[in-house]
């Protein structure tokens, strides 16, 4: 699959680009980092032009972002949880959404172009909560130039090995978002110990899967 | 101490899950990094073109071209797969006609001759 997609790269060009990247940002598994590096290693052999591919790549992103806030946010409760449950369910939406509470715009940006796979879920979370969309559009679009500029400048550097650069380069994403989730947890641990009256602070931490919406 | 109740208990256990897939997946960036430094080259999938194969191992285009009979294309974007259905062959014999070619144009053998002319057999 992924290597189909990767193949069109080269026969169709920059379109394939942009329409993988929306896809993928809405929240269909695309190897869009693969595909990203790749294209930064054309851009190196001088078969892409570096501006076109780079708009082309963060417009794609950031309106397949929005679609997916889109979707969050007016697409309906029903249709959201579908979603979400789709994506990994309804713990991991839950967890997003007291993700983005807490951390506002930072989560927005940073799941642009560190914790990437999460990029989805928070895009329809950030719909489905009410995120204001003006604040919204100017922390992805900030996320995913940086995003853009870093995977095609990786490709560029690392113009001759981007499978490989891509197979590191996605394990290191996992393990940050494992540290990320390890800290979660463990500081979510840590205050239960901290706190003097536990009891009912805590059901939401256990992912019922029980709707508790205000 | 405070009891740990059924919440913190399976608050611990993703805790140590989180802590496993971290571990485990920052264990593979590692290794796959050494490996990647102590060897440089790529492996040839279908999704590549030949100009991305010769760059990677840092041989003359010409060199594959020749090897899977074909006239080198200036900007040739055509991925491997393309090139094999266009020959009404396996990709994999293909890839293994490369890699056949690169072997034989590294040093223990001697290095490639230089390309032919661009405009070699066209004769107006």
């Amino acid at each position: 699959m992924s290597d189909y997609l990767l193949s069109t790269l080269g026969v169709y060009g920059l379109p394939v680009l942009f329409v993988i990247l929306l896809v993928g940002c809405i929240g269909v598994p695309m190897p869009a980092s693969l595909l990203l590096l790749a294209a930064g290693s054309f851009v190196e052999q001088g078969e892409l032009s570096l501006w076109p591919t780079l708009l082309l790549s963060a417009g794609g992103a950031i309106i397949g972002d929005n679609i997916g806030y889109a979707l969050g946010r007016w697409g309906g409760r029903r249709v959201s949880k579908r979603l979400g449950n789709l994506i990994g369910g309804e713990e991991r939406l839950k967890s997003a959404e007291r993700w983005l509470n807490h951390w506002g715009g930072a989560g927005i940006f940073l799941s642009r172009w560190l914790f990437t796979p999460l990029g989805p879920v928070i895009n329809l979370t950030s719909g489905l909560t009410g995120y204001s969309w003006p604040r919204f559009l100017c922390y992805d679009i900030a996320g995913e130039v940086l995003w853009v500029v870093l995977y095609v400048s990786l490709g560029r550097a690392f113009s001759s090995s981007v499978q490989a650069m891509s197979e590191v380069v996605g394990d290191f994403t996992w393990a940050i978002i494992g540290l990320l989730f390890v800290a979660i947890l463990g500081w979510k641990f840590v205050q239960y110990f901290r706190s003097p009256d536990a009891e009912e602070e805590k059901p939401k931490t256990s992912g019922s899967l029980v709707d508790e919406t205000p | 101490m405070r009891k740990l109740g059924w919440h913190q208990w399976l608050l611990l256990s993703l805790l140590l899950v989180a802590l496993l897939v971290t571990a485990l997946f920052g264990v593979r960036a590692v290794r796959r990094a050494l490996y990647w430094r102590n060897h440089k080259d790529e492996v040839i999938k279908p999704w590549m073109p030949v100009p991305y194969v010769a760059h990677s191992y840092g041989v003359p285009p010409y060199v594959l071209y020749q090897a899977i009979n074909l006239q080198p294309i200036p900007h040739d974007r055509r991925p491997l797969r393309e090139i094999a259905r266009q020959q009404n062959r396996p990709v994999e014999t293909l890839i293994a006609e490369l890699q056949t070619a690169i072997v034989h144009s590294r040093p223990p053998y001697p290095p490639p001759p230089p390309p032919p002319p661009p405009d070699g057999g066209a004769s107006p």
